[in-house]
């Protein structure tokens, strides 16, 4: 038997052995936990209230983080430019090339090189703020455990972005830059004229007309649903996988089933999800100020 | 209807109150499960049908293969945004 073949072997005995153990010990009985309630990990408690109606919270905190965090690393690096690149500036410059792809790709040059620098920020804004969704910090102060007398915070995975809010502002600021960039370049009536696209004749017209005006709204609400939705069902699932599900049924073997699609989901959400929700984002956003400003719809 | 919201609460020997919240609860789990099941349906088809493309026409022009790729994630996103809709929908109706 090789040694790979082993180590399968005593993970998937280790599996069902615990899987055995929590039955024998525990027993297969169903007790229902009405007090733990999965959508308080999403709810916003108020920690300080600043002047005026605004509230700081947690979602507040994390926007702040991914702010100081897309400035402050970009800042770094660009201070510290080498000729000969160390392995840090070398990955700066694959994710700046990554984004001169998006928008070079999507627009004409001389809009290109108007609106990189904002759907850059925008990318790797929407990008720290997923990822930094996925560290376990203690802002969960719902919930508190004590250390050494004092009350800390429950850990807890959650994402600015996993608010509905964050991602409308930033649908709303690209909606209106694509908009007053595309009134910029034809003139209202002509904006208004191109949505139609070419060869559409007599009364199809003002039909075509409605929908595609329609479908410029619709572009707000799905720019900002993608983003939120993927997000917060990606916590949700690994809340209810990583043990959720077992404290809500009150059923103990379940945690130790679903724990290996815990850290399955983890990993994909992780690597994948937070990374091309950003980039979609990105894309659509570039796609959007392109199409405003091209000749031929 | 009337008729048939009395015949239940013969049946199930319970009160009118019990039997709507039982009703409401239902309602809840159905929209849930109708959210989420039937959303992933169709995103999975769509999925399906994306990747299954992508291999056909990777095969036929091997060297269109990063540009396909880039193009691939993007279909990829935009069709598992929709079992998102679904999703959400359903949480909200279960949660809210």
């Amino acid at each position: 038997m090789s040694t790979r073949r082993k180590i399968v072997l005593a993970i998937v005995g280790f599996y069902v052995g615990s899987i055995v153990l929590l039955v024998a010990i525990f027993g297969f009985t169903r007790r229902d936990n009405d007090e733990f309630k999965p959508q308080e990990e999403f709810r916003l408690e108020t920690w300080f209230s600043l002047p005026g109606p605004l509230d700081f919270n947690k979602a507040v905190f994390y926007v702040i983080v991914a702010g100081l965090l897309t400035v402050g690393s970009m800042l770094y690096i660009a201070n510290r430019m080498q000729a000969h690149p160390n392995r840090v500036q070398t990955a700066v410059e694959t994710i700046y090339q990554f984004m001169r792809n998006i928008t070079g790709g999507n627009m004409d040059d001389r809009m290109a090189r108007k609106w990189f620098p904002f759907i850059g920020s925008l990318f790797l804004f929407i990008w720290f703020s997923n990822l930094i969704g996925y560290i376990p910090l203690p802002t969960n102060t719902h919930e508190t455990f004590e250390v050494f007398g004092a009350d800390i915070p429950a850990f807890a995975i959650y994402a600015s972005t996993a608010n509905v809010s964050v991602p409308l502002v930033l649908a709303l600021v690209v909606f209106v830059a694509y908009n007053v960039e595309g009134i910029r370049a034809k003139g209202l009536f002509g904006y208004l004229k191109s949505l139609v696209p070419e060869g559409v004749k007599g009364p199809m017209v003002g039909f075509i007309f409605i929908l595609e005006f329609v479908s410029n709204f619709m572009r707000l609400v799905s720019l900002s649903v993608r983003l939120f939705a993927n997000i917060l069902a990606g916590h949700l699932i690994i809340l209810f996988m990583s043990g959720g599900l077992a404290v809500l049924l009150g059923l103990e073997v379940l945690g130790a089933i679903t724990l290996p699609a815990g850290v399955i989901l983890f990993v994909f959400e992780v690597g994948l999800v937070a990374t091309l929700q950003a980039f979609i984002f990105a894309t659509l956003s570039a796609i959007y100020l392109g199409g405003a400003v091209a000749e031929h719809h | 209807m009337d008729v048939l919201f009395s015949l239940i609460t013969v049946f199930a020997q319970a009160s009118a109150e019990e039997v709507a919240a039982y009703g409401s609860d239902a309602g809840k789990a159905i929209a849930l499960g109708v959210g989420g099941g039937l959303g992933a349906v169709g995103a999975g088809v769509g999925i399906g049908i994306i990747f299954g493309k992508v291999i056909e026409s990777v095969t036929r022009q091997p060297e269109m293969r990063d540009e396909i790729t880039s193009i691939q994630w993007l279909g990829f996103a935009l069709t598992e945004a929709c079992f998102f809709y679904g999703l959400v929908a359903g949480l909200i109706a279960f949660f809210l």
